[in-house]
């Protein structure tokens, strides 16, 4: 009885500890050949990637090649990990490409990026799975899916987890789509930056600390607009915002769903919107940043850094701080949360602004007095719950009437 | 009583057992891609070596060069060349890198001493990297040393070799030396979208040479192998990072140059930062005065710019240069250590900033 009573206890204490840890795997070691293979590869090449797990040590890089496949044999099957990634901070790096095609395979745990495209024209990720294995942590690198500076971008059916970063990115591109993806359990779950004529659409962002967003940033080297987001399931952005202090998305108040950052000729339509917990869709200028950044830097005694942003932004003379030509319209907001979350300034802000109600559309109210003719519009339900912060007046011509932004005048 | 605890403790201790690291097999090979196209095999079949090929004792037409400011590579010991077809000459050139005629070869050795204390004894050469001028375009290559010293070997994915040595301060080091990738070759030497030579500018050339006891800009003249240039005391010098009698502001910009701005300048492929190190950038924000960073995720440490004048400690340049995490670190590649003296440098530089602004 007795020893029955410990082989039981024994059972359960082992399977008590070890269960929340995943199973151990087995990697094969194929980076030397790999990269030989990548490095060696002819124009029109396809490269089939074995099923398996697969360890590398440093990044995997393929530079100036044209019309090549890279195809694993599935995002479950086909398991690329730079968990003992000792050189070099992505996982996989294209560059200077034309045509390439990643599809069907899973990257895992690089220190930096686990998938960084650069100076492409003409890129595709498909079903591709980039994540990090430990959960949202920030010691997660920063961005699952990288296309930078590039054109014609298409990713399709990925997936992207635990970014610190923003999961699906893309920055200062041009001709980009990004559809039917899922991304969760990332600081930003999709994010365009700087970069124009992208659709975003199908998508479902959740459990991010914001869903979507849409930004143009100073100091690049080029801008955006014209951006398109439809149709896509923006829900439960609630995740605590673990990134890195002095990165923009820092600045996220958790529970948002989606963002528009001081860009402009922007379309949000007939997206479902659901219980993000600050705000359905944010709009907003880069002066409000720079504003928050500023109560931060005083805050640490530090140098007198907002000032830098500001001084910054100001200095740069292509760069528009205020978005205009947004549409928001036929989208369907819900929200069963009673408060925003009180992680960020933005948070604290709209509890004492719209107590018990956080807005399903905020707008900072920031604009350019010179340009009078630059709106934006909306056009939703009656039920919705709309805040003008007129940020820039300290609040004081704070209203929650819609009909002024109305898309019929 | 006693025995239960034993008891959790031993099914405790079994379980931390149980939860085993993941497993890497064996390296094996997937069937293998030619790499013939990209070169010769071996290092000496190219004959810029007389001799025993580890003596590095170049043949005619293969001169020894040194520049003032070298790149940090783990402590590695350079010898560097450059092979020029014979009645060839290079022409001045005031900021860029010489102008070098077809057929070009620049030949990097890179070496441990066994002993730092006494660099002209034992030594292990583990790779020697070629960037060779064909037709107005440098391709770069790499070849692996054997372990015997006599032969080296193209190789174009890289590899790992551990090393050891004695350090100037007599204890022992060893790390896992990583010998690039083509790729990598690219990452550093990409300007524009051309493969180019990033050390053998005049501003770097403009020295006296350890070999031939002379500038070395001169003694090229002289020999009929330069042409174009002007009278010495008009060519530009980067300063030497280690020259202690230099101002720090020079030594650390010209540290910063020669580790930082191949891929830190304008035309380079960390231009998206828009953080600028040249050494001749004279602007307070690309030079990441008060510069906010752009896409450095975790590589910000959690300070919010890229130099505060005086604070190095809450810049993230320093935070970069001090770490060596890889998804941390700057620069990228070429390093697994910190560069000591560097990082003091530097640090000595961004603190000194603040009594200038």
């Amino acid at each position: 009885m007795k020893s029955n009573f410990f082989l039981v206890a024994s059972i359960i204490l082992i399977g008590s500890c070890t269960s929340p840890n995943k199973p151990a795997r087995v990697f094969r070691n194929i980076e030397h050949s790999l990269q030989t293979q990548l490095i060696a590869a002819h124009n029109g090449d396809t490269i089939n990637l074995p099923e398996g797990n697969f360890m590398f040590t440093k990044s995997l890089i393929m530079d100036g090649k044209s019309n090549i496949v890279i195809r694993g044999m599935g995002m479950d099957r086909t398991v690329l990990s730079w968990k003992n990634q000792v050189e070099g901070a992505q996982g996989i790096l294209v560059t200077n490409g034309r045509n390439i095609v990643l599809e069907d395979f899973a990257v895992e745990d690089a220190k930096g990026d686990n998938l960084k495209v650069s100076d492409t024209q003409g890129i595709t990720l498909r079903r591709i799975r980039s994540e990090w294995t430990d959960g949202p942590r920030p010691e997660n690198g920063a961005y699952a899916l990288y296309p930078v500076l590039s054109t014609r971008v298409l990713m399709e059916e990925c997936l992207a987890i635990g970014s610190s970063d923003a999961g699906i990115y893309v920055g200062q591109s041009d001709s980009v789509i990004i559809r039917n993806n899922k991304a969760y359990w990332n600081v930003a779950g999709i994010e365009s930056e700087n970069s124009k004529w992208v659709e975003i659409y199908g998508n479902e962002a959740y459990d991010n600390t914001g869903g979507i967003l849409v930004f143009d940033l100073p100091g690049l080297t080029r801008y955006g607009h014209t951006t398109k987001v439809y149709k896509n399931n923006v829900h439960d952005n609630n995740h605590e915002n673990f990134a890195h202090k002095g990165n923009i998305v820092a600045s996220i108040p958790p529970g948002s769903g989606m963002m528009i950052l001081a860009t402009h000729t922007t379309d949000i339509y007939d997206n479902d919107i659901i219980n993000n917990r600050s705000v359905g869709a944010a709009i907003i200028s880069y002066e409000l940043v720079a504003a928050i950044n500023e109560g931060e830097e005083t805050s640490d005694g530090a140098l007198g850094g907002a000032q830098t942003v500001n001084n910054n932004y100001k200095s740069d003379s292509l760069y528009n701080a205020f978005p205009y030509d947004i549409h928001v319209h036929d989208n369907r907001f819900s929200n069963s949360h009673w408060f925003p979350s009180l992680d960020s300034d933005i948070g604290k802000l709209l509890l004492t602004k719209s107590f018990l109600n956080p807005p399903d559309v905020l707008y900072d109210g920031v604009s350019d007095a010179s340009r009078p003719d630059r709106r934006i519009c909306i056009q939703e339900s009656d039920e919705l719950t709309f805040i003008n912060l007129d940020a820039g007046n300290d609040f004081k011509g704070f209203s929650k009437d819609v009909a002024s932004f109305s898309c019929r005048k | 009583m006693r025995g239960y605890l034993l008891w959790i403790l031993c099914v405790l201790a079994a379980c931390q057992r149980s939860q085993t690291a993941d497993t890497v097999l064996a390296e094996e090979s997937l069937p293998g891609a030619d790499i013939s196209a990209f070169g010769p095999p071996t290092l000496s079949s190219y004959g810029l070596f007389k001799g025993e090929l580890k003596n590095l004792e170049p043949s005619n037409g293969v001169y020894p060069y040194e520049i003032n400011s070298a790149l940090f590579s783990d402590y590695a010991f350079k010898k560097r060349f450059i092979f020029m077809p014979s009645g060839m000459q290079m022409k001045y050139h005031k900021a860029e890198t010489l102008d070098f005629p077809d057929g070009t070869i620049l030949i990097k050795n890179f070496y441990y001493p066994a002993d730092f204390r006494k660099p002209e004894q034992a030594r292990r050469i583990l790779e020697t990297r070629l960037l060779i001028l064909e037709k107005d375009s440098w391709k770069p290559l790499v070849y692996v040393w054997n372990v015997e010293q006599t032969e080296a070997h193209l190789e174009i994915a890289g590899r790992n070799l551990p090393v050891k040595w004695i350090h100037y301060d007599g204890g022992e080091r060893s790390i896992q030396y990583a010998v690039p990738t083509l790729n990598q070759c690219k990452g550093c030497h990409l300007k524009g979208d051309k493969v180019a030579p990033i050390g053998p500018s005049a501003r770097q050339l403009n020295r006296i040479a350890a070999v031939i006891g002379k500038n070395q800009l001169v003694h090229w003249k002289e020999d009929g192998i330069l042409a174009d240039l002007p009278d010495i005391n008009s060519v530009p010098q980067l300063a030497a990072y280690d020259d202690e009698t230099r101002d720090v502001a020079s030594r650390a910009r010209a540290w910063l140059e020669i580790n930082c701005a191949h891929c830190h300048r304008e035309d380079g492929p960390a231009k998206n930062s828009g953080l600028i190190l040249t050494a001749e950038e004279k602007s307070m924000l690309p030079l990441g005065i008060g510069k906010a960073p752009v896409a450095a995720g975790k590589g910000s440490g959690d300070r919010n710019f890229d130099i505060v004048p005086g604070k190095p400690d809450e810049s993230i340049l320093l935070y970069r240069i001090e770490s060596v995490d890889p998804g941390v670190m700057m620069p990228e590649v070429g390093r697994s250590i910190v560069h000591k003296e560097g990082v003091i440098l530097v640090r000595k530089w961004i603190e000194g900033l603040a009594k200038t602004q």
